[in-house]
């Protein structure tokens, strides 16, 4: 180790620029000169021979940092310093300070913005999706045996004591993997027809915070956003997954053709990184999952297509899972625009948190939802957590505030459309009804298994009663039934029983809140006959009103229009142009 | 007097690259210790964490003029980068796209052209860039 002469080692030819450096002679015995070595994270100081050789000072580095030498890269003087060099070439001298990088093997490749963000719980939720790989599996299956199989892995990991937005977040993962959901999703009429209303996809979208910070860079992405026309576009697109390639496809064939326009490229890059990345990002944080990530130079319809997914991963669970699944579990589509025009005649928020309580309604319908459900119930903390968390209590509280968006909700169900006579019957309820949601009793009424249970033989009473005793509840319609059978778990109880008529069938329940619980439903019912909620035309009064001072006089036509756009003007403008011979 | 123009901040630049500085993630020193005219340097950035740079070294060289330091460097990648301001064919650094070359001041030196090339390397327009495999160099 110890040798004299410039070299260590064999004498070979040394590289670099100091390379005839013959006055680096060494004395008779070697100076022992300290080094700092200097990471971007740690420094440690190394006592070594004045004339070793790089490589040997790598070897010493090893053994202090925990590499290999074949990891550890050395920069003295901007210069990598390589093995078969001697310090004394670099003229590192003693307290001369060396920076060292240690090369990893397998290199994250940037990624930077998947756990750390702003937006809320994924970062917690980030190890558990490792666990979930294996029921996210499961997914191909029919759907229901994935999710059982999600959310028995979720609770096996304690989930009933953590955060209920933990659990959504979940959900959302766990959607954003499977592609059959996906399309299960989109398929769905009303989420469809939802995405049909551009305005409350602006809404949703602005209200993601990720977005807000994106518009505030880029102003053209809020321009993009306010146009009508682009946001239905590109909602169609989105409905139409078939147009989505479509457009996909042309987006890729302009894109490579910007590719060959010399400097085409960079701007192409930039474009990418400015817009669209943060948005996918924004997207991807909330829901788990970039699938445009892969992509190679993944087309700028990504932005068009954002929307879209933003709005079907937006509050996943229902508020009103186990009691509500009564009115929405059957949710599955919309028969008229109503669902989408509670949007447009609603303020922002709760326009928002209807539609996407809606939304998320819908998605109870399929099996898995429902074994969920049914796992849900099964678990009463999970119940209060779910009721409990935030975003919950707003929903409820804006719904017990604008009675008419909780009846719009209502109404999307495809029962209640069959039936109109239980609509009629539904909407003098709903004040009451959702007042009682805001009851803490009521909340854990729900909570109480026992209560479901005993809810449940509220309904299969009154079901009996119907057929045994129809004249004894005239308007009760074995539609009401359904909720039962479907809603797994849920109390259906609430529902029918207020469906039942002002009768008090004394409900054989056994634990006092739900006595009078069904007491107050009963109530409600029978003291709630006045406030009729306005009819499509008093709604759109005032969108009538501009399209008959536009020029549109026919007023039924105005109003097919309207309610099938949803109460969009613009829409409904366009309809009627296309359906008017000029 | 080529050998003396600008010394005064030449050789304090020589003995801070040589003593390393803040944080180990830039390091800088003349191409050739023989220079006495401390004019052409080899410098090296080490990319940022969390940015496609990540754990590779770059390679530059810079070449201070003889009006150096009223006027910028002279700085080039010898590293192949991809990166807003770098000439993707030759790694020259366009002196008009980095602020502090296009605004220059003679309190600047070496080190701070190299930090903020990091410091470039961070930001969100140059972040996600992609480059090419490591460990390439231009050709000339």
């Amino acid at each position: 180790m110890a040798e004299n002469g410039e070299s260590s080692g064999p004498p070979r030819p040394s590289r670099g620029p100091a390379a005839a450096q013959g006055s680096a002679a060494a004395p008779a015995e070697p100076k022992i000169i300290k080094v700092t070595v200097k990471t971007p994270k740690e420094k440690e100081e190394f006592a070594v021979p004045e004339n070793s050789s790089v490589q040997q000072f790598k070897e010493a580095i090893s053994k202090r940092f925990k590499s290999q030498t074949d990891q550890l890269v050395l920069i003295f003087a901007g210069k990598i310093l390589k093995d078969q060099d001697t310090l004394i070439q670099h003229g590192i001298h003693d307290g001369l300070t060396v920076h060292l990088v240690i090369k990893s093997q397998n290199r994250p490749q940037g990624q930077s913005t998947q756990p750390s963000n702003a937006a809320g719980t994924n970062a917690t939720s980030a190890s558990t999706p490792r666990s979930n790989s294996t029921p996210i599996s499961t997914n191909s299956n029919p759907f229901g045996l994935g999710s059982l199989g999600g959310l028995a892995g979720l609770s096996s990991l304690g989930l009933s004591s953590t955060n209920f937005s933990e659990l959504q977040s979940q959900m959302q993962q766990q959607l954003m993997a499977s592609p059959e959901m996906m399309i299960q999703i989109m398929e769905n009429p009303f989420v469809q027809s939802m995405l049909s209303n551009p305005d409350l996809m602006r809404q949703l979208i602005m209200a993601n915070p990720q977005m807000q910070q994106l518009i505030q860079r880029n102003p053209e992405i809020s321009h993009l956003l306010n146009n009508p026309d682009i946001m239905r576009q590109t909602l169609e697109i989105a409905r139409n997954p078939a147009m989505m390639q479509e457009m996909m496809r042309n987006q890729d064939l302009a894109l490579s053709n910007l590719e060959s326009i010399p400097g085409g490229y960079n701007a192409l890059r930039r474009m990418y990184t400015d817009i669209q990345e943060p948005m996918l990002n924004a997207a991807q944080e909330q829901f788990g999952g970039n699938p445009f990530a892969s992509v190679g130079s993944s087309s700028s319809s990504g932005e068009g297509t954002q929307p879209s997914r933003t709005e079907n991963r937006d509050p996943l669970p229902n508020p009103w899972a186990p009691p509500p699944a009564t009115q929405s579990s059957a949710t599955t589509s919309t028969t008229t625009s109503t669902g989408s025009g509670s949007g447009n005649s609603s303020s922002n928020a709760t326009g928002n948190t209807v539609a996407a309580a809606n939304y998320v309604a819908s998605i109870f319908s399929t099996p898995g939802m429902q074994s969920l459900l049914q796992q849900i119930t099964e678990n009463p903390q999970l119940i209060q957590n779910m009721l409990s968390a935030p975003y919950m209590r707003s929903m409820m509280q804006s719904l017990s505030q604008n009675p008419d968006l909780a009846a719009q909700m209502m109404l999307n169900s495809p029962l209640f459309t069959a039936n109109p006579q239980l609509q009629e019957q539904m909407r003098p309820q709903l004040p009451a009804f959702l007042q009682q949601m805001q009851n803490p009793d009521t909340l854990s009424a729900m909570s109480n298994p026992r209560a479901m249970q005993a809810l449940m033989q509220i309904q299969q009473g009154l079901q009996t009663l119907a057929t045994e005793a129809p004249g004894l509840i005239p308007s009760f319609t074995p539609g009401v039934g359904a909720p039962g059978s479907t809603g797994s778990g849920g109390p259906t109880g609430p529902t029918v029983s207020s469906a039942a008529p002002s009768e008090t069938t004394s409900p054989t329940s056994e634990s006092g809140p739900n006595q009078q619980f069904i007491q107050q439903m009963v109530q409600a019912l029978a003291g709630a006959n006045a406030p009729q909620l306005p009819n499509p035309e008093v709604r759109f009064q005032q969108q009538l009103e501009q399209l008959n001072a536009m020029g549109f006089l026919n007023r039924e036509a105005n109003l097919q229009a309207l309610i099938a756009t949803g109460g969009d003007i613009n829409a409904a403008i366009e309809r009627l142009l296309g359906s008017q011979p000029s | 007097m080529a050998a003396t123009t600008g010394s005064g901040v030449k050789v304090p630049q020589l003995v801070e690259g040589q003593k390393g500085v803040g944080d180990g993630t830039v390091s800088w020193g003349l191409e050739d210790d023989e220079d006495m005219t401390l004019t052409r340097w080899t410098g090296m950035i080490i990319g940022p964490p969390r940015t496609i740079y990540e754990n590779r070294i770059y390679s530059l060289k810079i070449e201070c003029g003889p009006k150096y330091p009223e006027a910028p460097p002279f700085v080039r990648f010898v590293t192949k980068i991809n990166m807003n301001g770098v000439n993707s064919s030759n790694g020259v650094v366009d002196p008009r796209a980095i602020s502090v070359l296009a605004k220059w001041q003679n309190s600047y030196s070496i080190k701070v052209v190299l930090q903020e090339l990091r410091r470039l390397m961070m930001s969100k327009e140059n972040m996600k860039l992609p480059q090419p495999p490591e460990g390439q160099c231009y050709s000339n």
